[in-house]
C-alpha cells in the first residue's frame, strides 16, 4: 500500500526486530553506559593505586564537561536526524572570540560574552537556513560552514591568535566550592536541565518528531523548519560556550583548539544509544557516553601506553561498546504487544 | 490438474521475541487455484507471505511443495522453489529502470560476462509485451511511472517468477480497475500455477477465488468453499463475533451553515473543484484513482499550494500556509494522511505521543510534559475511537495497522478541529477497526462537526456518506446525494459516464479531457 | 471498485528520458563543467597553466584524493558514511615509508600490500556493517580511531622515506606529456565502468535507493555490502600508496585532511548522500575541481586565509547548482 518503505529503517533488513521499546531501551542503555564508567574507575585501581580515587572521578567530570556540552548540541541535532560537523571551527569561534574581545582584567567587558555566543547563534541559523530552506544535505552544509569559519578565524587572527581568558570564565573553569571545582556543579545542573529539555518539554517532543518522521510531523502541524533550526542554533552555541570554557581552562585560545571535539562529539551520542538517524536516544545516555569516553582517555593515559596504542583502544572500546549496545540484544528485553 | 497439493504448509508457527505472529498455521494450495487468505490486520498474513518468499524463517512446521521439502531462507532460494510474491509493500528500486526492476537480481550477460543493457532491454520489454504492459517502456525509470504502474510491474514481476505459487498480496491496492490482473491471474491458474490471494476486498476475492483460509490471531481458523460462505459467516470467523449491521438512516442533505468552501480550486491534478461543506455533514469524494483527489486534500490540508482559486474555512479566507495554519483556520481543519507510514505515525514515539503532538503546547504544564500527562490527555479520545488504554504508553510501531490508524484518528480528534479531512480512513484496516472508524466519523458529525473524507470503496461511501461527489478528470464530475447515492450511479459517473439523473454538478458542465 | 471497467489502463503511458538529458543532467557532467570553467579561471590568471609540468602537478596533488573519493563513492551509494578512509590513508602511508621497498617490483608489492590493508578494514568495516548491522558513521568512526592509532604505532612522528621509484616514477610524465598518477586514476575509473555494469555494481545503487525493497527483489543486501566497503577499503589503500609517491615521506597523521574532502568531492561530484544515486567518475573529477579551485584562488590574489571561505560557497553553489540543472532542462522539455 505504501508507495515505497519509508526511509526511516536505516540498515535493518528485518523490520520486525527493529521495533524495540524507544523508551525502555534508552534508560537501560544509559545505565549501562554509566556503570561501564564506575566499573572503568573502579578497575582502574588495580592497575595502579593512584588512580579510581575521588580526585580522579573529578578529574575526569571537569574534563568530561567539555564533551558534555557540546554532546548536548550535536544530540539535538542528530535527534532531527542532521549532524553538525561546524562544532570545531564554533569552539574556535568562541575561544577566539572571547580571548581577542574580553580578554584578561577586563571585568566591565562580560556583556560582550553573550554577545559572542549571539555570534555563534548566527553560525548556527546559518547552518539551520542550508539545512531547513536550501534543503542541502546536513553534513555537507556543516562541512561547508566549518571550512568557512576556520578560515575566518584564521584570517581574523592573522595565524596568531591573542589574548588570554577573561575572569569569569577562569573563576567557572579554575575555581572550587566546598572541594569540588565549580564546573562540575556546573556540568551537573547542565546535564539536569538538558534532559529535561530534550525528554520533558513541548520542543523535546517535536524534536523527537520531526526526528522521527518530518513528513508526518508536518501533517501533524509542527512547523519542522522552525525545530530544525532550533536544533541546530542550540548546537552552535553549545559549541561556542565550549570555546569559552576551554580558554578559561586553558588561559588562551588556538586555532585547533576544536579539531580534537568533533568525533568524539559524535561517539558521545552514540555510545550513548542514540540512532544516527535521528528520532531516538535520550541525553542520559549521551551523558554516559561522554563520562564513559572521558573516564576511558584519562584511565588509558593513566596506564602509561603510548599514544598508538591508547588511540587503538579507544576506537576498539567504540566498536565494542556499539557491538554489546546493539538493538538486537534489547529487542529481547522489548514489552510484548502485537506483531 | 486440479487437486494436487501444490504448496502445504503444516504447523508453521513464527514468533518476534516475545511476540508472537504466527501461532499455528495449515494451508494447502491446489494446482490451478486461486485461494483466498483472509484475516485482520495482525492475524499473520503478512508473516505468512515472509515465509513463503524467504524473508524470515519460521521457528517450527513443515512446508512442501509438489511434495518436496521447502524451507527458504532468502528470496532467491524462495524463487527457485517457484514460489513468488507481489508484496504489498511493493519491492521496485525507483531509480533503476523497468528493465533492471525486472531482471533483478542477475542481468543478462552481454560482452566480457558484464551486464547488457540492451539485452536486458529487450528481455524486458518482451515481459511487457506478454503481460499487455506494452505501453511501459523498458527503459523507463521505475520512480517515473505511477503509483498503479508500478503495482502492476510488482505483479508481472511475481508472475514471471512464479512457476508453481504465485502469492498476490493486497495487488489490487492501488489499481481501480482489476480485470487486467483477473485475467493474468486465469491464465496462470490455467498452467497450474497455484494462486495465494491476499485482499481486504471481499468482492474482489468473491469474484476470484474458490477456496479460502481464515486466519485469526496467528491461527487458521477454517479453509471454506466461498460459494456456501455468506459475507457474514466469513467476517465471523475473521473477527471471532458476529459484525453490527447498523446502517444508518441517511440524513437529508444539511442546510447547516457552512463549514469549509472551496472555489475553483486547481493544482496538480486537480482541475477546477468548488463545493462547500456543511457544518454537521459527512461528505465524501469517490474518484478512480488520479483523478485530483490527492491533491485536493493536499490543498485543503495545507500541505500543498493551489495554483488558482480560493479556500474559505468558517466564511474567512485562507491563503498559502500549513498544516499547522490549517489547524488554526476558522473551528480548525485537522488531516488524517493517506499513507499511514510515511506521513502519519511518527515511529519512535509513543501511541500518547503521537496522539497529543499537535497539541503538545496545549496539555502541557508550563512547558513541560511527559508520558503520564500525555496518556491521561489522549485517554478520552483514545476510548471514543475503542483504541485500548494500555497501547497508550506502546511505542506506536508496536501496535497493528488498525490500532496505528485509530490513533491517527484520535489526533485528529483531539486537536479539536471542527473539519476533518480523512484520505482513505480505513485503508487497509481489518472490519472491526473499520465500525469504530465510522462510529467516531458519525459521533464527531452529529456532534456538529464536519467531515470530508476520500474512500477507495464505494460500500464505505454509501454507508457513511450524507453525500458524494465524484472527481474526474480533475473536476467534480457529479454530485450524488439521498437515494441516488447507491453503487450503480456511482460507478456509472466515476468511469465518466453522465447517467440520465444524475445531478450535474456545475462545475462539472465541461467535458472531461 | 470492482466494477469500474477499463480505463484507468489508458492514461499513464510513460515517457523515457532521453540519453541525452539523463547524460547532461548527471552529477559528472556538471562537475566537468565546474573543471572546465575552473581551468579557464586558471589559465587567464596563470599563464604556465596550460603547461604539461603544471597540469602534472595538478593531477599529482588531486590523484590521492580523487581515488580516496572514488572509493567512498562506493559505500555512499549504498547510503553509507565510511569515515575509515582517513584511518587506512595514514596507515598506507606509514607503510610505504617505513618499509620502502625499491624497484618496479618493489612498487608492486607495495600496491599489493596497501591494497590488503585497505582491503582487512573494509572487511571489518563490511563485517560490523553488513553482519552486525551496526550504523556505518558509527562503526567507521571506530574503525578508523584504530587504523589512526595503528599508524602511530608503526611510526609515532612524521618520518621516513618511500621508495625513490615509487616517488619518482608515478610523479613523472609519460612521453613527456601524460602523467602517471593521472593514469592510475584513469584506471580506477575504468574498473568501475565495468564494474558499474556487473550485478553487484547494479545491487549497489538497489541497495542505497531501498534496502528492504532490493532484498524483497532478490538483491543479497549483506553481500553487496559487504563488498562496499572491502571496495572501498582497497581503493584508500590505492589512494595512500599515491599520497606516499606524493610527499615521499611518512605521517601518521596524513589521512586527517581526507575526512571532510573526501565528502565534499562525493557531494561535488553529484553524488547523493542519501545513497543509489552518482557514481564514482563524478567523486574524481569533484576532487579535482577541489584541488584546482585552491590553485586558482592563490594565482586569483587571494589570501591563503581566505580560501576556506570560497571553498565552503562553491560547496554548497555547487549543490544548489547540481538541483537547479535538472530542473531547469526538465522545464525546458
Amino acid at each position: 500500500m505504501s508507495v515505497s518503505r519509508p526511509v526511516s529503517g536505516g540498515f535493518d533488513a528485518a523490520a520486525d526486530t527493529r521495533r524495540s521499546g524507544g523508551i525502555g531501551r534508552e534508560t537501560i542503555n544509559g545505565i549501562v553506559v554509566f556503570a561501564l564508567s564506575i566499573l572503568l574507575i573502579l578497575g582502574s585501581r588495580f592497575v595502579s593505586p593512584a588512580l579510581g580515587s575521588w580526585s580522579q572521578v573529578l578529574t575526569v567530570l571537569t574534563l568530561a564537561s567539555f564533551l558534555v556540552v557540546l554532546a548536548f548540541g550535536q544530540g539535538l541535532v542528530i535527534l532531527v536526524g542532521g549532524l553538525d560537523l561546524s562544532i570545531p571551527a564554533l569552539i574556535t569561534i568562541g575561544g577566539v572570540l572571547s580571548a581577542t574581545w574580553v580578554g584578561a582584567g577586563n571585568p566591565d567587558a562580560w556583556y560582550l560574552l553573550p554577545a559572542i555566543l549571539g555570534v555563534c547563534c548566527l553560525c548556527g541559523a546559518f547552518n539551520g537556513f542550508g539545512v531547513t530552506v536550501l534543503k542541502i544535505p546536513p553534513f555537507i552544509m556543516t562541512m561547508a560552514t566549518s571550512i568557512i569559519l576556520a578560515s575566518v578565524a584564521l584570517g581574523y587572527t592573522s595565524g596568531t591568535p591573542r589574548g588570554a581568558s577573561p575572569d569569569v570564565l577562569t573563576a567557572l573553569m579554575k575555581s572550587t566550592w566546598l572541594g569540588v571545582p565549580t564546573v562540575v556543579f556546573f556540568v551537573v545542573v547542565f546535564a539536569v536541565a538538558g534532559w529535561v529539555v530534550q525528554s520533558r518539554t513541548v520542543l523535546g517532543r517535536r524534536l523527537y518528531a520531526v526526528g522521527a518522521n518530518p513528513e508526518a510531523a508536518r501533517v501533524a502541524g509542527v512547523s519542522v523548519g522552525a525545530v530544525t533550526m532550533t536544533a541546530y542554533v542550540v548546537s552552535a552555541a553549545c559549541a561556542g560556550f565550549v570555546g569559552m570554557m576551554l580558554v578559561g581552562y586553558a588561559n588562551g585560545a588556538t586555532l585547533r583548539m576544536g579539531d580534537n571535539y568533533m568525533l568524539p562529539s559524535i561517539a558521545a551520542v552514540v555510545i550513548g544509544g542514540s540512532s544516527i538517524l535521528g528520532g531516538r536516544g535520550s541525553f542520559v545516555g549521551t551523558v554516559g557516553g561522554a563520562v564513559l569516553l572521558t573516564t576511558l582517555g584519562t584511565v588509558i593515559s593513566a596506564i602509561g601506553l603510548e599514544q598508538g596504542w591508547r588511540t587503538v583502544i579507544e576506537g576498539g572500546i567504540i566498536v565494542a561498546a556499539l557491538f554489546f549496545l546493539r538493538e538486537e540484544l534489547f529487542a529481547r528485553l522489548r514489552r510484548p504487544g502485537r506483531g | 490438474m486440479d487437486g494436487q497439493i501444490a504448496l502445504a504448509v503444516e504447523g508453521v508457527a513464527k514468533s518476534y521475541g516475545a511476540t508472537v505472529a504466527i501461532e499455528r498455521l495449515d494451508l494447502a494450495l491446489r494446482a490451478g487455484e486461486v485461494h483466498a487468505l483472509l484475516g485482520e490486520n495482525g492475524a499473520g498474513k503478512s508473516t505468512l507471505v515472509k515465509v513463503l518468499s524467504g524473508v524470515v524463517q519460521p521457528d517450527a512446521g513443515a512446508m512442501t511443495i509438489a511434495g518436496t521439502s521447502f524451507r527458504p531462507r532468502t528470496l532467491t532460494e524462495s524463487r527457485a522453489g517457484g514460489v513468488a510474491t507481489a508484496f504489498q509493500e511493493l519491492s521496485l528500486l525507483p531509480n533503476l529502470t523497468v528493465a533492471e526492476n525486472l531482471m533483478l537480481p542477475r542481468m543478462p550477460r552481454g560482452l566480457f560476462g558484464l551486464a547488457s543493457g540492451r539485452a536486458a532491454r529487450s528481455d524486458a520489454t518482451g515481459i511487457l509485451h506478454r503481460y499487455g504492459l506494452a505501453r511501459i517502456e523498458a527503459t523507463a525509470l521505475v520512480g517515473a511511472l505511477s503509483l498503479a504502474d508500478r503495482q502492476r510491474l510488482e505483479i508481472v514481476r511475481a508472475m514471471e517468477h512464479a512457476t508453481r505459487v504465485l502469492v498476490l498480496d493486497e495487488p489490487t491496492a492501488a489499481l481501480s480497475e482489476v480485470d487486467w490482473l483477473f485475467g493474468l491471474v486465469r491464465q496462470a491458474t490455467a498452467r497450474g500455477v497455484a494462486v495465494l490471494y491476499i485482499s481486504h476486498r471481499l468482492a474482489e476475492v468473491r469474484a476470484l477465488c474458490g477456496r479460502a483460509t481464515v486466519l485469526r490471531n496467528g491461527r487458521s481458523i477454517a479453509t471454506v468453499d466461498l460459494a456456501g460462505a455468506s459475507d457474514a459467516d466469513i467476517f465471523e470467523m475473521m473477527v471471532g463475533r458476529a459484525v453490527r449491521s447498523d446502517r444508518h438512516a441517511r440524513r437529508a442533505t444539511s442546510t447547516g451553515p457552512l463549514a469549509m468552501e472551496a472555489a475553483g480550486l486547481a493544482g496538480g491534478g486537480l482541475k477546477d473543484a468548488t463545493f462547500a461543506l456543511r457544518k454537521g455533514e459527512v461528505l465524501a469524494v469517490a474518484a478512480l484513482e488520479g483523478q485530483g483527489q490527492r491533491d485536493l486534500f493536499r490543498m485543503l490540508a495545507g500541505l500543498a499550494s493551489p495554483s488558482a482559486g480560493t479556500i474559505r474555512v468558517d466564511g474567512e479566507a485562507v491563503g498559502p500556509r500549513s498544516p499547522k495554519a490549517a489547524l488554526k483556520a476558522g473551528g480548525g481543519v485537522a488531516y488524517l494522511p493517506e499513507e499511514r507510514k510515511t506521513e502519519g505515525i511518527l515511529s519512535s514515539l509513543t501511541t500518547a505521543g503521537n496522539i497529543t503532538l499537535p497539541v503538545a503546547g496545549r496539555i502541557a504544564r508550563g512547558g513541560f510534559v511527559w508520558g503520564a500527562l500525555e496518556e491521561r490527555a489522549a485517554a478520552g479520545v483514545a476510548a471514543s475511537v475503542d483504541l485500548a488504554e494500555r497501547y497508550l504508553s506502546f511505542p506506536i510501531a508496536d501496535l497493528s495497522g488498525g490500532n496505528q490508524q485509530k490513533a491517527l484518528l484520535a489526533r485528529t480528534l483531539l486537536t479539536g478541529a471542527r473539519t476533518l479531512l480523512l484520505f482513505d480512513p480505513t485503508r487497509g484496516v481489518d472490519v472491526g477497526t473499520k465500525q469504530s472508524i465510522y462510529s467516531a466519523i458519525r459521533r464527531f458529525a452529529e456532534d456538529g462537526g464536519s467531515v470530508l473524507f476520500y474512500s477507495s470503496e464505494l460500500p464505505e461511501i454509501i454507508d457513511l456518506a450524507d453525500r458524494c461527489l465524484v472527481l474526474y478528470g480533475g473536476r467534480i464530475f457529479a454530485e450524488h446525494s439521498g437515494d441516488a447515492l447507491e453503487e450503480q450511479r456511482l460507478v456509472t459517473s466515476l468511469v465518466g459516464h453522465r447517467g440520465a439523473d444524475a445531478t450535474a454538478a456545475p462545475a462539472a458542465l465541461a467535458v472531461p479531457a | 471498485m470492482s466494477a469500474a471497467t477499463n480505463t484507468a489502463a489508458g492514461p499513464a503511458t510513460t515517457r523515457s528520458q532521453s540519453g541525452l538529458v539523463r547524460g547532461l543532467t548527471s552529477g559528472a557532467a556538471i562537475v566537468a563543467l565546474l573543471y572546465v570553467v575552473l581551468y579557464a579561471l586558471y589559465g587567464l590568471w596563470e599563464p604556465r597553466a596550460l603547461s604539461a609540468s603544471t597540469f602534472t602537478s595538478l593531477v599529482n596533488n588531486a590523484a590521492p584524493l580523487a581515488i580516496a573519493a572514488a572509493g567512498e563513492t562506493l559505500v555512499v551509494l549504498t547510503r553509507g558514511f565510511d569515515l575509515s578512509v582517513a584511518g587506512v590513508v595514514s596507515l598506507t602511508n606509514v607503510f610505504m615509508a617505513v618499509y620502502p621497498l625499491e624497484g618496479p617490483g618493489g612498487a608492486v608489492l607495495s600496491l599489493l600490500g596497501c591494497c590488503a590493508i585497505g582491503a582487512v578494514v573494509g572487511a571489518v568495516n563490511g563485517w560490523l556493517v553488513a553482519v552486525l548491522r551496526l550504523q556505518t558513521i558509527a562503526a567507521t568512526l571506530g574503525t578508523m580511531i584504530v587504523c589512526q592509532g595503528l599508524a602511530l604505532v608503526v611510526l609515532d612522528a612524521p618520518g621516513g622515506m618511500v621508495a625513490e621509484w615509487v616517488s619518482y616514477e608515478l610523479t613523472d610524465r609519460l612521453f613527456g606529456v601524460v602523467p602517471v598518477s593521472g593514469l592510475v586514476v584513469l584506471a580506477v575509473a575504468l574498473v568501475w565502468l565495468a564494474f558499474s555494469r556487473t550485478d553487484t555494481g547494479i545491487g549497489l545503487y538497489a541497495v542505497g535507493a531501498d534496502e528492504h525493497a532490493a532484498m524483497l527483489s532478490g538483491v543479497s543486501v549483506r553481500r553487496i555490502r559487504f563488498v562496499a566497503f572491502v571496495g572501498a577499503g582497497m581503493l584508500y589503500g590505492v589512494a595512500g600508496f599515491m599520497l606516499s609517491a606524493q610527499t615521499a615521506t611518512g605521517n601518521p597523521n596524513a589521512g586527517a585532511p581526507f575526512l571532510m574532502l573526501v565528502f565534499a568531492a562525493v557531494a561535488l561530484g553529484g553524488t547523493s548522500l542519501s545513497g543509489g544515486r552518482g557514481g564514482l567518475v563524478g567523486s574524481i573529477i569533484g576532487a579535482g575541481s577541489l584541488m584546482l579551485l585552491q590553485k586558482v584562488l592563490f594565482s586569483g590574489g587571494v589570501s591563503s586565509f581566505y580560501t576556506g571561505i570560497f571553498q565552503g560557497f562553491v560547496l554548497i553553489a555547487a549543490i544548489l547548482f547540481g538541483r537547479a540543472v535538472p530542473r531547469l532542462l526538465g522545464a525546458i522539455r
